[in-house]
């Protein structure tokens, strides 16, 4: 028994060492003030090391506020909203909480596990904030956001040339991408690629057409899905079944000049230029406005803000009300427009701050690119939301899978919701 | 047939090579059993080259730049090999550390619910008390419960207790479970009752029975047990996902998903740390074999 | 030998005397008390933090319960609900589907490889372990070379289907009725080595001796195989058997990285449905009848093969 004899004589000690480890860790993890004397603020975040919009914000904070010490307790991406889920169960009381999107916003504020921030909303100025009203549930706020994306399209300045992409409709986008398909085997270049995601595809035709996407009656999509049948049909983009099973990432698209336009998140923005900073990609990319159903000269597209809210069992609530409102206001956004990141509140001063950043492309049409005209949500908030989004997504595989024709996906849809979301 | 009565006489030792590898012994001479022999050699090597392709294509990919992993078609040969990948995953994250933590966890779970788990197994296979059989029914369905049903509850109750986020937590969660105490009491039904009457006759008692009888006759079964708690252990991520907060007490497979971000994902690093973890796990895969040697046959009764 | 009865045999005689009856009462005692010595080491961990929260998710079923304020009294709304939840139906017909299809696979798979494995080979070890490495090799990249192999157009597999005069090969995990027999392909790939091992350990208690008997006897090897293999191998088939049950019935990973559910729903499974309704949603009352049912079907199955194996065994 040589395995457990030698087990036998090296498990106490361990068994040992661990429990003196973990004995340290629950004294040093429990004080509500620091080793200087000053108040401690928790802030559960994700990737912190990666992630440079926290560490912005928290030294800015911390520059301007001296008493408190803001911690980051840090949490993977991946699973951010399941580990906070469970956290709040066992009754945690990490003082911050970041809100990754408006839907488990408002799913934590309707369980009442969130403080309410309704007077420090009513203290900004909301002209000049996107997003804030996605955190309105009737007339009460319990979250501020302090960074708002919203989708654009990214495109390689080489391969597009001399096109203008200014005021382009999704017709001559379809056109264009067809024109800069090139080549086959691989060495074949396609003129776009459309991310496997069905925001893609359901919530800017949503934000162009006006359609509600928790109505029930899905009609107003069917031509989004024609354009984007036609663009794979006509082997300009990768195809979505292709690109799902072998997880292809929409970065390497670009970076790696497979696709000259990819429509994409305004936070694509920063990793690029990191990524180019650390010699990982030599691209010389811009951004355009997304594509419109309508050619009247707006900048309509659909985006999703992030916000940070007060948890109700906070330690220090009063210190984390304050991290949050400066988080969210003018100073917060200069922090985080100096890296690259949308704010939440803009100005002209904060849209200098962000294309002064280095690498970031200044040209006339990126800065009128991220002035868009309307931003709409990109889902609606409701206590039916998840449920409808996950119908939306299966039947949005579905069609771009080629297992359904548009109408049935579109008539799939329609049933569903009525059928399932009670 | 009875498996017992068969084994009444096979406690003698007969096989004079208890070293050697276990074996059915093959059928014997003849140049068809040769040919047979090679064909199944190819067969075998072909099948296990074929088993090890996505293992392939984790090194392959393990020293690739990020935006290489995941291209169309896949991209068996890289441009340029990046080495350096294995210098810098060190650095990047304190990932010497995270396989420490590792380590410790399941070590300490391996052995706890090896010791506990054949304990216990031993009251269900060679007792007999009322209320066992339930007890034993109630072990099992346990296993049927997925545990998206109850992490939250188990959350809760370990929070009540005070020991979120440390390891504490996830030893007492691992290191007891049903599947250990299910394994070895299926393998003890096999150990003929006769040696442990024999040994009560000669005045050992159950505990003596089990450390000196029953355990010693249960090497292949204790090896088993142990490399697979220790792989699932090794390779848990949801557990230490939910109960590890405090980065320093992060293991390597929290540490992995670390390079996935919001948005995009560091997948070659991501691959060269999945090839590092493997080492261990493969250690103590070629170190639990060495057990699959035939228990009973060889031991007979010595106690 | 039976598995459940016992080996310590107490034959109460015809008429026994007093004094034998007491000896025989304190016998029982003893035995409870050293047979409950024997298990409580590992049962007031398992009762305290697995047993106790898994009866408290059941009981959750028969609440409204959100993670969060206080449990509600549901009575049987919830599973009035799921009565009526298409994606429960489609979960449940998934995960039996998958079940059937993974549950004999793997195990005449990794019973097959551990008989062969167990040989005297030179290389034996070698080979062990190149089949004990697809449970341990990274779940995507596992997830991306079986999708690579299963392309449709280009794959290995279809392309080998073409050559062997298949016109219409299918379409793997792009299309709805073959998504679910490419993953119990890959995920009887993947846990052949891990039920190997199991199946190793347990032919080791298999006697030397009645192989020899039955050479003796004139068995072929298929023979010797039924015969002498089989029936001292039952003990870990029936362990073997109910963990590949109740592992097909919950199966989760695999399937979250492989299809993540799809195309549309084909490929979801019960366990995504719980993780999905109760830990994402927060209807954990819901989550948790869904898992009761899962439960339920398990508890079955399991009753069910403990009776097959008792008979077996008689």
């Amino acid at each position: 028994m040589k395995l457990t004899k030698n087990l036998a004589r090296i498990a106490p000690l361990i068994v040992a060492a661990t429990l003196t480890t973990t004995a340290c860790d629950a004294s040093g993890t429990d004080s509500t003030s620091s080793s200087q004397g000053g108040t401690v603020v928790k802030i559960a975040l994700w990737n912190y090391k990666t992630t440079p919009e926290f560490k912005a914000l928290i030294e800015g904070f911390e520059a301007e506020n001296p008493g408190i010490d803001v911690q980051p307790v840090d949490i993977l991406a991946d699973n951010y909203p399941e580990k906070v889920t469970t956290m709040l169960a066992g009754g945690d009381t990490t003082d911050v909480l970041t809100m990754k999107n408006v839907t488990d916003y408002a799913r934590y504020a309707t369980r009442d596990q969130l403080l309410p921030l309704t007077d420090e909303a009513a203290g900004l100025d909301k002209a000049s904030y996107s997003g804030l009203d996605d955190y309105d549930l009737d007339g009460k706020y319990y979250a501020l956001p302090y960074r708002s994306d919203f989708w654009v399209l990214f495109y390689n300045k080489d391969m597009v040339g001399k096109e203008d992409l200014s005021e382009l409709t999704w017709d001559d986008y379809a056109k264009l991408a067809k024109k800069f398909t090139k080549g086959s085997g691989s060495d074949k270049v396609y003129g776009t690629y459309l991310h496997t995601w069905r925001s893609v595809v359901q919530a800017i035709s949503s934000a162009q057409t006006g359609g509600d996407q928790l109505g029930g009656d899905y009609a107003f999509f069917k031509d989004q899905y024609e354009m984007a049948l036609g663009l794979q049909k006509a082997k300009a983009t990768l195809p979505f079944a292709t690109a799902s099973s072998n997880q292809i990432t929409y970065d390497s698209q670009l970076t790696t000049g497979k696709a000259a336009m990819v429509p994409m998140g305004s936070w694509w923005a920063a990793a690029l230029l990191a990524e180019k900073a650390q010699g990982k990609n030599d691209i010389n990319w811009g951004m355009a406005p997304m594509p419109q159903a309508q050619n009247d000269g707006k900048n309509v597209t659909f985006g999703s803000p992030t916000a940070f809210a007060v948890n109700k069992k906070a330690r220090n609530a009063d210190a984390a009300k304050k991290f949050v409102t400066w988080a969210s206001g003018p100073k917060g956004a200069a922090a985080v427009a100096k890296i690259g990141v949308t704010p939440a509140y803009t100005s002209d001063k904060i849209l200098d701050t962000f294309f002064s950043v280095d690498g970031m492309p200044a040209d006339a049409l990126s800065r009128r690119t991220m002035q868009p005209t309307t931003v709409q949500l990109e889902m609606p908030v409701s206590d039916k939301t998840s449920d409808i989004d996950q119908i939306l997504k299966e039947e949005h595989e579905m069609i771009m899978s080629g297992e359904k024709s548009v109408d049935e996906g579109v008539k799939e849809m329609d049933k569903r919701v009525k059928d399932e979301v009670q | 047939m009875s498996t017992t009565v068969l084994r009444k006489d096979s406690t003698a030792p007969t096989d004079p090579a208890p070293a050697g590898p276990p074996a059915e012994p093959r059928a014997r001479g003849g140049a068809g059993a040769a040919v047979g022999q090679i064909a199944l050699y190819v067969l075998l090597a072909v099948v296990a080259l074929a088993v090890l392709l996505p293992f392939i294509w984790m090194l392959i990919s393990s020293v690739k730049d990020d935006r290489d992993v995941f291209t169309v078609p896949i991209q068996w040969i890289p441009e340029e090999f990046k080495w350096e990948n294995f210098t810098t995953i060190w650095t990047r994250v304190p990932f010497a550390a995270y396989l420490g933590n590792s380590f410790l966890l399941s070590i300490v779970i391996t052995f706890l619910q090896v010791l506990t788990g054949s304990f216990a197994a031993y009251g269900f296979a060679k007792m007999r008390f009322p209320g066992r059989d339930l007890l034993f029914t109630g072990y099992i369905a346990t296993i049927a419960v997925p545990w998206q049903a109850y992490m939250v509850p188990q959350y809760v109750i370990m929070q009540k207790f005070g020991l979120v986020n440390s390891y504490t937590s996830l030893i007492l969660l691992q290191a007891f479970g049903a599947f250990g105490v299910f394994l070895m009491r299926q393998f003890y039904l096999t150990i003929p009752d006769e040696i442990s009457e024999a040994a009560r006759l000669d005045g050992l008692t159950e505990y003596g029975i089990w450390a000196r009888i029953v355990l010693p006759l249960s090497k292949p079964a204790l090896a088993s047990l142990a490399l697979l708690t220790f792989v699932n252990t090794w390779n848990d991520y949801m557990g230490p996902f939910i109960y590890l907060t405090d980065n320093r007490l992060w293991t390597v497979q929290l540490g992995l998903r670390a390079f996935i971000g919001q948005y995009d994902a560091e997948s070659a690093m991501i691959m060269t740390g999945s090839v590092l973890s493997l080492a261990p796990v493969l250690a103590v895969f070629l170190l639990g074999q060495r057990y699959f040697v035939r228990g009973i046959a060889t031991t007979g009764v010595k106690g | 030998m039976s598995a459940v009865a016992p080996p310590v045999t107490e034959q109460p005689s015809g008429g026994a005397s007093a004094a034998h009856q007491a000896a025989q009462k304190r016998r029982r005692r003893r035995n409870l008390l050293v047979g409950w010595s024997f298990i409580l080491p590992n049962f007031v961990g398992f009762a305290a933090l697995t047993l106790v929260p898994v009866i408290g998710a059941l009981a959750i079923s028969f609440t409204d319960w959100d993670s969060y304020s206080t449990p509600k009294w549901a009575g049987l709304d919830n599973f009035q609900r799921l009565w009526n939840d298409s994606n429960f139906w489609a979960a449940l017909q998934n995960t039996l589907y998958y079940a059937a299809g993974h549950i004999p696979l793997t195990l005449v798979v990794s019973l097959g490889l551990a008989v062969l494995l167990n040989q005297k080979l030179r290389g034996v070890h070698v080979l062990r372990t190149a089949f004990f490495f697809p449970y341990i090799t990274s779940l995507v990249a596992v997830a991306v070379v079986w999708n690579m192999l299963l392309s449709p157009e280009s794959g290995p597999v279809n392309q080998f289907l073409t050559f062997l005069g298949i016109d219409d090969p299918p379409g793997w995990t792009s299309s709805q009725d073959w998504a679910m027999p490419a993953l119990i392909i890959t995920s009887v790939w993947r846990d052949m080595g891990y039920y190997m091992v199991l199946f190793l350990a347990g032919l080791q208690t298999v006697p030397a001796e009645l192989y020899e008997a039955a050479r003796m006897d004139g068995a072929g090897a298929w023979q010797r195989f039924w015969h002498v293999t089989l029936p001292g191998l039952r003990p870990t088939t029936f362990f073997v058997t109910v963990m590949i049950t109740v592992s097909s019935f919950k199966v989760f990973d695999l399937v979250q990285v492989m299809t993540e559910g799809g195309p549309g729903r084909s490929t979801l499974v019960l366990s995504q449905l719980i993780f999905r309704e109760g830990i994402t949603q927060g209807r954990f009352g819901y989550a948790s009848a869904v898992s009761l049912m899962l439960f339920l079907i398990c508890l079955v199955i399991t009753v069910i093969q403990f009776r097959m194996q008792r008979r077996s065994e008689r």
